[in-house]
């Protein structure tokens, strides 16, 4: 029992030995629950702290104030099924695999994007299975305008709550955002395939 | 030498601990079941190849490797190893091809022959290419890809067994004569 573990140490008449296996035995049965949270961090959910401005304001509000990071529920079942243009996604940054990044959906595949700053060319048609993301802060982002259109398989998840500050915490509701990035919205038949 | 009833304490213990107790048996396989799962998903997989793409190293369907996850995201991947990583053009699907080019390298854009012009490959991307050069969807078509994609690197050809063998980086610096 615990209890007889936490207070075995003010029990004189208890031996050492016996506690001692007791403990063994329950860290050990800890243990065994280490591949079930591996598995449930990478395939059902897991929360993650936002760094960076990128999607500033609406994630990290306070950026500009003070270092706290905004914590976010990440759900990781299915991800890339049924994605809508102003969802939150996590995905492995193209440029640093190492690195997690967070960003919105502005378009989806055969959708016509108008382009910003660092890239080459003025228009864009999104590739079939990939999607065009944007960070929130046009400013200072690096979203597809620096890397292309974005492959769907590497995104791993979909940004569902904000459970941190109390002030905006609670679901995302991705369907009101209006983005200023023109989109011409196009079919998934359209899209530029490489068979 | 202990007595050979030694050797069967566990299963006694077993079948005392989970015998008439379905749910602590149902727990147990399923806590089993994650233990096998995180070593598919982080440490080494067996995966049946098809498809004409890396045709002299690999047949077109019967054959199996061992994919080994140390080398996901792209990890300590050199030119020339054969790696296998979540289609760019395709949902769900895995893909074998070979290394090409890393981050910085120049490569040639288009199958030599058609033309010559260079690419560089940017930051956190690679260039992959199948072996059978005109049977294979590849880099040349969908341009540099990003190494999150990567899921891991051929290690070893398992089946046929017959044909076993380790797969090892064909590159080789050229001697000076």
């Amino acid at each position: 029992m615990a209890s007889t573990r936490i207070f075995s140490m003010f029990n004189r008449n208890m031996s050492v030995r016996e506690s001692f296996h007791e403990s063994k035995y329950y860290l050990f049965s800890l243990m065994t629950w280490i591949p079930a949270v591996i598995f449930f961090n990478g395939n059902v959910g897991e929360v993650t702290w936002i760094n960076g401005p990128s999607m500033y304001p609406y994630l990290n509000t306070s950026y500009n104030e003070d270092l706290k990071k905004d914590v976010c529920w990440i759900s990781k079942w299915n991800p890339t099924r049924n994605l809508e243009r102003g969802m939150l996604v996590s995905f492995q940054s193209p440029t640093n695999p190492e690195k997690l990044a967070v960003k919105r959906v502005i378009a989806l595949e055969g959708d016509t994007v108008y382009t910003r700053a660092p890239c080459p060319i003025p228009t864009v048609q999104v590739p079939v299975n990939h999607v065009w993301v944007e960070g929130d802060n046009r400013d200072r982002s690096q979203d597809s305008n620096s890397y292309g259109p974005l492959p769907k398989n590497l995104i791993q998840g979909k940004l569902t709550y904000v459970l941190w500050p109390w002030k905006s915490s609670g679901p995302i509701n991705w369907a009101q955002f209006k983005g200023k990035t023109r989109v011409l919205r196009g079919r998934r038949q359209d899209a530029p395939n490489w068979d | 030498m202990p007595p050979l009833s030694r050797f069967l304490l566990p299963f006694s213990y077993a079948k005392e601990r989970y015998a008439g107790h379905p749910l602590r048996l149902s727990i147990a396989a399923l806590k089993t079941i994650f233990v096998f799962h995180v070593f598919w998903q982080y440490g080494y997989a067996i995966a049946p190849l098809e498809g004409p793409s890396m045709l002299p190293t690999f047949e077109v369907k019967g054959d199996s490797v061992i994919i080994s996850r140390y080398y996901r995201r792209g990890r300590n991947v050199k030119v020339g190893d054969v790696v296998q990583f979540d289609s760019v053009v395709e949902p769900g699907e895995g893909v074998i091809k070979r290394v090409l080019g890393l981050q910085g390298d120049y490569v040639m854009r288009d199958t030599p022959g058609s033309t010559d012009s260079m690419i560089q490959v940017p930051d956190g991307h690679c260039w992959v290419i199948g072996d059978n050069l005109p049977w294979s969807r590849d880099s040349r078509h969908f341009g540099p890809m990003p190494m999150g994609l990567i899921k891991g690197k051929v290690i070893a050809k398992v089946l046929p067994w017959s044909e076993r063998k380790w797969i090892e980086n064909g590159l080789q610096p050229i001697e000076k004569q």
